[in-house]
C-alpha cells in the first residue's frame, strides 16, 4: 500500500507543482516547465542503457519546446557564429528514396537550408526547431544564451512527466500520432506526409505531455549532456533522445523515454535539434 | 464528484501499473553479450594495413567526426589498399538512432538486419562506388580474406550487400556450414534474396515476420535446425536461378 502511495505521490505531486511553474524567461521567447524536486523512477528494468533506478534532481526549468531558427537566428545575428555544417560542408541531409539509415552527403546543407539549398530554407519554418546543426554548435548557442543542455536524466524527468512506462501515456505505441510529427511510412523510399509534415513541423503543433512539454518525442532528436554505461572509454560520441520526423516504427523507434542513440559530436543532421535548461 | 475522481484517479494508476508490468525486460546472459560482441566484429583486411592505417591517422577531427581521407592519399592507394581503408574506415557519419540497444537471448535469435560493427559510421558515396566499381575485386578479396581469418566480419557482409554479391550465395553457405556460430551469415542469405525480390522467399513467413509491414530493425526468427535448413534450401535455390 505505501508502494501505491508513493507512486500516486510521485505521479501527481509535480502536476500539481506544475501549474506554477510554467513561465517565461526574460530576453528569451521559449517558455520554460519547472519541474519539481525530487525522486524520480527513470529507465527500464534490465535495460543495459537505462536501467531502471531511481534519481534525485534538485529541481529545473526545461524549456517547453525544442530550440526554433528563430531563436538560433538571434545567436547568429549577435555572434557571427560559423556552424559546423558551415565550415566543414559535411551535414546530411534526407529526400524521399533513400535506403533506411541512409542520408545523402550535401555540403550546402547548414541550419538556414537543412536539407540543402536545392530543397529550400528557413524563411518560412522560423517557428521550426533549429536543425543541421551539431552538439558543439548547440553548446555553443547555450554559453551565448546562458542556459544549458539537459542532462540525460533531466530529460527523462520531463518526458516522462512521472509516468513509469516506455511513453508518457503508457507502454502502447498508438497514442503517437497525437503528440508527435514522426515518419508514418513502411520505408523511406516514398515521401511520407500523413501527418501533415515530411520534415520538421513547428514546435508545439502537436499536444504536449502532461507536464506541459511539447515535441518531446518525434520532430527533432534532442541534444543531451551525460554518458552511457556502454560507451567506450574515452569515447567522445554524445546523446541525442526523443526520436525525430524521421524515425518510424520500423526504423529507429526511438520517439520514447527510454531509447538514448548516440552520434559523433561534430556530426550535423536535419533531424538534430535540442532544447534547453535554465542554469 | 470527488469521490469520482478519486476512484477513476486510482484506476488509472492501477492501469498504468500493469502496463508497467507487462514492459518486463530481462538484461542479456553472458552468452548473448559474448555472441553480441561476435557478430560485431569486423575483419581487417592485411592489404597494406600498416600504410592505410597511417593514411587514416593524418585525417583531422577523426574523434568527433567520421571524415574522409584527404583526396590526394586516397589517389594514392592501389586497389587492395582501397580495399582495406574502405573495411576498416567509414567516411561519414550515422545517424544519432543508428546504434541499436543491447538485445537479449541474440545468441538465439536469425534477424532480419545484421550487426554493423561501425557503430557511429557509414560509408560515403565514393566508397560504395568503389566497392560497386569495383565488385569482381572486393569479392575476390573478401574470399581470400576470409579464407584466411576465418571468419567473415561484419564489414565484409555488410559489403556483399552493398554490392549485391549473389554470386558468393554457395561460399556465404560454405563458411556459415564451417562452425555454424555466425547467425548473420543467414541474415546475409536472406537479405540477398530480399533486395533481389526472390518470389518464393517474398511470400513466405520468414519474410512477413523479418521485413513485413510491423517488421523493424531487432525482428527476429527463433535460430533452430528447421529455420537454418529453410534459409540455406532457399538461398541455393535462388542462387540455381541466378547463376549463369
Amino acid at each position: 500500500m505505501s508502494g501505491f502511495l508513493t507512486y500516486c505521490l510521485q505521479r501527481f505531486t509535480p502536476v500539481l507543482l506544475l501549474l506554477a511553474g510554467v513561465n517565461a524567461v526574460n530576453g528569451q521567447s521559449q517558455r520554460f516547465v519547472h519541474v519539481a524536486a525530487g525522486d524520480y523512477s527513470l529507465g527500464r528494468k534490465g535495460y543495459i542503457n537505462n536501467p531502471l533506478r531511481t534519481v534525485h534532481t534538485n529541481g529545473f526549468d526545461i524549456a517547453a519546446t525544442e530550440l526554433t531558427n528563430a531563436d538560433f537566428e538571434k545567436f547568429v545575428q549577435a555572434t557571427g557564429y560559423v556552424t559546423d555544417a558551415e565550415r566543414r560542408k559535411n551535414a546530411l541531409v534526407f529526400i524521399p528514396g533513400l535506403r533506411e539509415f541512409r542520408w545523402l552527403e550535401d555540403s550546402t546543407a547548414f541550419w538556414r537550408y537543412p536539407n540543402g539549398i536545392t530543397r529550400g530554407g528557413i524563411a518560412d519554418k522560423m517557428d521550426h526547431p533549429v536543425t543541421t546543426i551539431s552538439y558543439r554548435d548547440a553548446i555553443a548557442y547555450c554559453d551565448w544564451a546562458g542556459v544549458r543542455l539537459p542532462t540525460l536524466d533531466e530529460w527523462e524527468i520531463a518526458s516522462r512527466a512521472g509516468a513509469p512506462t516506455t511513453y508518457f501515456w503508457g507502454n502502447e505505441m498508438t497514442p503517437l500520432s497525437s503528440y508527435a510529427n514522426v515518419w508514418k511510412g513502411r520505408d523511406h523510399l516514398q515521401a511520407d506526409s500523413t501527418d501533415g509534415y515530411m520534415y520538421t513541423s513547428p514546435v508545439a503543433s502537436f499536444k504536449p505531455n502532461p507536464w506541459g512539454m511539447y515535441d518531446v518525442y518525434g520532430n527533432v532528436f534532442e541534444y543531451c549532456e551525460g554518458r552511457l554505461p556502454t560507451d567506450k572509454a574515452g569515447s567522445r560520441v554524445v546523446h541525442a533522445r526523443g526520436g525525430s520526423w524521421w524515425c518510424s516504427k520500423n526504423a529507429c523507434s526511438f520517439f520514447n523515454s527510454v531509447d538514448i542513440g548516440s552520434v559523433k559530436r561534430g556530426a550535423s543532421f536535419s533531424n538534430l535539434g535540442f532544447r534547453v535548461v535554465k542554469k | 464528484m470527488k469521490y469520482l475522481m478519486f476512484v477513476t484517479a486510482i484506476l488509472g494508476c492501477l492501469h498504468l501499473s500493469a502496463q508497467e508490468q507487462g514492459a518486463e525486460w530481462r538484461a542479456p546472459s553472458n552468452s548473448s553479450k559474448a555472441y553480441g560482441t561476435y557478430r560485431n566484429k569486423l575483419t581487417v583486411p592485411p592489404y597494406g594495413l600498416a600504410r592505410v592505417t597511417a593514411l587514416i591517422g593524418k585525417i583531422p577531427y577523426a574523434e568527433d567526426d567520421s571524415s574522409p581521407m584527404s583526396n590526394k592519399d586516397y589517389m594514392s592507394l592501389s586497389l587492395r589498399e582501397k580495399f582495406t581503408y574502405h573495411m576498416i574506415h567509414m567516411e561519414i557519419n550515422a545517424q544519432n538512432c543508428d546504434v541499436r540497444p543491447p538485445i537479449q537471448d541474440e545468441d538465439k535469435k536469425i534477424f532480419g538486419m545484421m550487426a554493423d560493427g561501425f557503430s557511429e559510421s557509414v560509408w560515403s558515396d565514393r566508397q560504395v562506388k568503389f566497392m560497386i566499381s569495383n565488385r569482381d575485386s572486393v569479392m575476390a578479396l573478401i574470399k581470400e580474406s576470409t579464407d584466411r581469418s576465418k571468419r567473415m566480419g561484419a564489414n565484409y557482409k555488410m559489403a556483399i550487400v552493398e554490392i549485391n554479391g549473389r554470386e558468393l550465395i554457395p561460399y556465404i553457405i560454405e563458411v556459415y556450414n564451417r562452425d555454424k556460430k555466425d547467425r548473420d551469415l543467414l541474415t546475409l542469405l536472406m537479405l540477398l534474396m530480399k533486395n533481389n525480390e526472390y518470389r518464393p522467399f517474398m511470400e513466405s513467413q520468414s519474410f512477413r515476420k523479418l521485413y513485413g509491414a510491423d517488421a523493424n530493425y531487432q525482428s527476429y526468427i527463433d535460430y533452430n535446425k528447421a529455420n537454418e535448413d529453410l534459409i540455406i534450401k532457399r538461398a541455393t535455390d535462388y542462387y540455381n536461378t541466378v547463376r549463369k
